[in-house]
């Protein structure tokens, strides 16, 4: 009799185990894979983002900084794309490809560090802005405000020329000039969600203020900041390489797309592949991440499941 | 008579709007025994939500009281709030908003026991989710779905195990069934007295829907404007309804039988706008007994039978 | 004689989606005779709304399709019809009314000019005599003539589910679809409608297809009653044969749901479980895994139709050898 009652017991317990290692949470992100992986044009989009970062990180084994990016090479100035320089070289005899591969490096970084710093300070204002509304809010959004009044890039160029050229005043100037964007986004996702009923719940079961923007507010609104993170990194790389094509981003001779482009300029009619390449991989860097910024909106969207 | 759990006087919640200080809830008065329920009446915009989150200081009152087992509720500070919070909840109206779409089931129920730091043992704590589950009706194996996958009625149910998640006593049930199918109406409603008779639980019940409430309370409030218009018990309410409004109130729910047809009174006009109104019966424009007195003189609540209140000029005493 | 306004035969309607098909309708025949109203009751997801859009072909394709059955409108079968003849009907021979009346109009025109489109596209009138003729639906539904011009958010929910009737009846429609029309409102102003419906249906000698959950309303409106539960009809018959002889378990559960206003000691005794999953019904009668009446062959064999009286149909399993079965109490 006793034995039997121990049986019922352990499979009470392993019943019990069992539901617990399922109660383990179900991965959202999966979720959210599986349905990006239903269109096409965001799977397109991930592959080429994925080469380029495997570009960036594996650069040294593709070519050397030193011999291949930099060093000038007046004989082999202005080759046509040939098996020794897939890409053609510059007007410095520099090797094109090597030039855009460490090129990939510094596009990606200012471009993800910037909209890091712009989300960052963007997402804190506009999270408390939109939480806490009234005269707060007012404050926050006037004066962001004024920022959003200057043009993005001429607010950027007037960082980069009061601080001066270089690649961390760069990331600066772009980060600064998109704080204003995220604010509102942020301030938007907040407010939509901060007066639905499982917020009011939260506050019922005496949640405090911090937990409840931290657990139940920003979870919530992360649909669409994450899309317009990916959307900014495009525009970001877009205005890094518009700032060094005017001279004001990376010194030279560090390779970066933008000022690739506009020293080549002058050479586009005898030798066009100085500035199709480059030009390709700026166009292909932004039509990824857009077409990745598209994809996620969708497959973000818990309606459509 | 019972010991009263819960007690109103006197309750004002004002909004500032752009056109106008809007009256949600105009000097608002009651008071329910511990293990009963009182019903809260009324159309939309009649200050009835806002009555049951003023009490819980989801918003806060303008003016008037509000005791809990003898104790200011308005005069507590945040902390001594939150303490409370583990006796008095909340159930909602609509299942689909009132649940954070990225919790699962069990971090939803087991989220209260945890900031309040009851059980502190995490395998305590499951046990528990479980135990409430299984008080609501829910079957365990649901305790990894999130709510999106499940119905209306299984997701009031985890609103439900919120609630009761703490020590609860008392509950506010904001239209908790009127998002549902019928068929699943009943069900709630059943699991709902259940729940009363085997918690002791005390309820105000929240609703627009005059058969509901009739099934379920004790004591009615109707709600008109902001105001409480009549006030009885459910029974003296339903048998001898007095103020004219909860007359055709009564009579135009349609009821689902045709062997004996109600006089229906059709009132005319829509609810006006709470934004300050003027100083008459706020019922006056609607109301097909309308005299010189009503478009004067604003009626107040009285005793008109022994436990059954009503404003209305009409009838004084 | 023909009188028939509206007759479904064998209606099928699937929904293809990624996750599976769902019988949305599944076979269902319905007729409503001149001037005549019938209730089509059920819950949420037994397939009303995908019926009702099915006769204005409206039904989102894909993922809806109608599989089978013809639908005649005074004995015109409309799967035949070109878009643009379906045009002319949408508004003109048949109208709906929707749940929501606060997303029903737009919000940009004003209300007088948006009952004068729907009479400009359907009747061959001026400009001038359209805004006459909405002037005087207006007045119809109990609004004053000269709030024409105003928009809608300066109307209330029940002011705007009235211009939502004057739209739809503009044209004199022959049939009138009603898709929960007072489930938004508040019971004072329900019954105001109601009544408003009742009224303006007898005036233009309309049918009308009532669809809504609660048996209260079709109480008061319908002539005729279909109860539909996962996609079929359960139980058809005239209002006072499903009050008064309820034959199928589902609608004596419908009835024994709603608590009852005169009788507050009354209990109230809910139908069990859930609605069977859409994607995945039961091999036999779809109600048979919440019916307190399950017998074995429920399990395994779709119920026919079976006639109780020349008006009166019900498809269940227990009146198959014996049909003065009586439901227990």
């Amino acid at each position: 009799m006793r034995e039997k009652v121990e049986v019922i017991n352990t499979d009470l317990k392993k019943k019990k185990e069992d539901l617990k290692k399922k109660a383990k949470k179900r991965s959202q992100i999966a979720d959210v894979w599986k349905r990006l992986k239903k269109s096409p044009a965001a799977v397109i989009g991930i592959i080429l983002i994925i080469i380029f970062i495997l570009m960036a990180v594996f650069a040294n084994y593709i070519a050397d900084y030193q011999t291949d990016a930099i060093k000038m090479n007046v004989v082999n100035r202005l080759q046509s794309p040939n098996k020794d320089h897939w890409f053609g070289t510059d007007e410095f005899g520099r090797d094109i490809f090597a030039r855009i591969v460490y090129g990939t490096r510094i596009s990606l970084f200012v471009g993800l560090i910037s909209v890091g710093i712009a989300l960052t300070i963007g997402g804190t204002l506009g999270a408390i802005a939109g939480y806490y509304g009234g005269k707060i809010d007012n404050m926050i959004m006037r004066v962001l405000d004024v920022l959003l009044a200057i043009p993005t890039i001429l607010l950027a160029i007037t960082i980069v020329a009061a601080l001066g050229a270089s690649i961390m005043n760069l990331m600066i100037a772009v980060g600064i000039s998109n704080i204003p964007g995220f604010a509102r986004v942020v301030r938007a996702s907040v407010l939509s969600v901060k007066d639905q009923e499982f917020i009011e719940a939260a506050k019922a079961i005496g949640a405090r203020d911090h937990t409840i923007i931290l657990k139940h507010v920003l979870p919530n609104s992360m649909a669409p900041i994450i899309v317009y993170a990916t959307l900014k990194v495009a525009t970001a790389i877009m205005a890094t390489a518009s700032l060094s094509f005017i001279g004001l981003g990376v010194a030279p001779p560090t390779p970066e797309w933008g000022s690739m482009l506009a020293g080549g300029r002058n050479y586009m009619r005898d030798s066009m592949h100085i500035v199709m390449f480059p030009g390709l991989a700026i166009v292909l860097t932004v039509l990824s991440l857009n077409l990745i910024g598209d994809g996620l909106r969708d497959a973000l969207d818990p309606k459509l499941k | 008579m019972g010991e009263k759990l819960l007690e109103v006087k006197n309750l004002k919640k004002y909004f500032h709007t752009p056109k106008g200080l809007l009256h949600a809830v105009d000097d608002v008065s009651f008071s329910i025994e511990q293990g009963k329920t009182l019903g809260l009446v009324g159309e939309s915009g009649c200050g009835k939500s806002t009555t049951g989150r003023v009490i819980l200081r989801l918003l806060e009152a303008t003016d008037g009281d509000i005791y809990y087992k003898g104790q200011k509720i308005r005069d507590l500070n945040s902390n001594e709030m939150r303490n409370l919070r583990k006796e008095i909840q909340i159930i909602f109206q609509d299942p689909f908003s009132s649940l954070d779409p990225r919790m699962t089931v069990s971090e939803i129920i087991e989220e209260p026991i945890r900031l309040h730091k009851l059980i502190t043992n995490k395998n305590e704590r499951f046990e528990r989710v479980l135990e409430l589950m299984e008080l609501v009706g829910l079957s365990e194996r649901l305790i990894n779905t999130y709510p999106h996958e499940l119905d209306g009625g299984r997701r009031q149910r985890i609103g439900i195990a919120r609630a009761l998640s703490l020590n609860t006593k008392f509950i506010v049930c904001d239209e908790p069934v009127s998002a549902l199918d019928v068929s699943i109406q009943a069900q709630i409603l059943n699991l709902m007295k259940e729940l009363q008779a085997q918690l002791g639980l005390t309820y105000i019940f929240i609703t627009h829907d005059l058969s509901v409430v009739n099934h379920f309370s004790d004591d009615i409030a109707v709600m008109y404007l902001g105001k409480i218009i009549e006030k009885a018990s459910a029974e003296e309410l339903f048998n001898n309804p007095i103020h004219p409004y909860t007359k055709a109130l009564l009579s135009a729910i349609p009821r689902p039988t045709i062997d004996k047809k109600v006089k229906k009174i059709i009132l005319k006009g829509e609810i006006t706008s709470p934004i300050n109104p003027e100083c008459n019966c706020r019922f006056a424009n609607r109301c097909n007994f309308t005299e010189e007195i009503c478009k004067m003189k604003e009626p107040s609540l009285e005793e008109v039978i022994s436990n059954h209140f009503v404003r209305c000029h009409l009838f004084k005493g | 004689m023909n009188n028939k306004v509206l007759e479904i035969e064998n209606l099928r309607i699937q929904y293809v989606t990624d996750d599976g098909t769902v019988e949305a309708v599944n076979g269902i025949n319905i007729c409503i005779d001149k001037g005549k109203t019938l209730g089509l009751v059920g819950e949420t997801g037994a397939g009303k709304t995908t019926t009702a859009l099915s006769i204005l072909r409206l039904i989102p394709h894909p993922p809806g399709k109608v599989v089978s059955g013809f639908i005649k409108l005074e004995g015109l079968n409309i799967m035949d019809l070109s878009e643009k003849e379906m045009e002319k009907i949408r508004g003109g021979e048949v109208s709906m009314i929707f749940q929501d009346p606060m997303t029903a109009l737009n919000p940009v025109i004003c209300v007088g000019d948006q009952i004068a489109e729907a009479i400009h596209i359907h009747q061959n009138v001026t400009q001038e005599q359209a805004r006459q003729k909405a002037k005087e639906m207006l007045e119809m539904v109990g609004i004053p003539g000269a709030r024409m011009e105003e928009y809608p958010h300066q109307f209330s929910g029940g002011m705007k589910q009235r211009v939502i009737i004057a739209i739809a009846l503009s044209c004199s429609p022959k049939l009138l679809i009603a898709d929960e029309p007072t489930t938004a409102l508040d019971v004072t102003i329900q019954a105001q409608v109601l009544e408003l419906m009742k009224e303006l249906k007898e005036k233009f000698q309309m049918s009308m297809l009532m669809i809504t959950h609660d048996l209260g309303v079709v109480a008061e409106v319908c002539d005729e009653v279909a109860i539909m539960y996962a996609g079929r009809i359960v139980e058809q018959g005239t209002l006072i044969e499903i009050f008064t002889n309820t034959k199928h378990p589902y609608t004596q559960g419908l009835f024994h749901s709603i608590p009852n206003i005169d009788d507050r000691k009354a209990k109230l005794i809910p139908i069990k479980g859930l609605m069977s999953d859409p994607y995945n019904l039961p091999k036999g009668c779809s109600f048979c895994n919440r019916c307190n009446y399950a017998m074995t062959i429920c399990e395994t064999q779709k119920p026919e139709k079976i006639e109780i009286s020349d008006t009166h149909f019900v498809a269940c399993h227990l009146y198959k050898d014996n049909l003065d079965f009586q439901l227990r109490q």
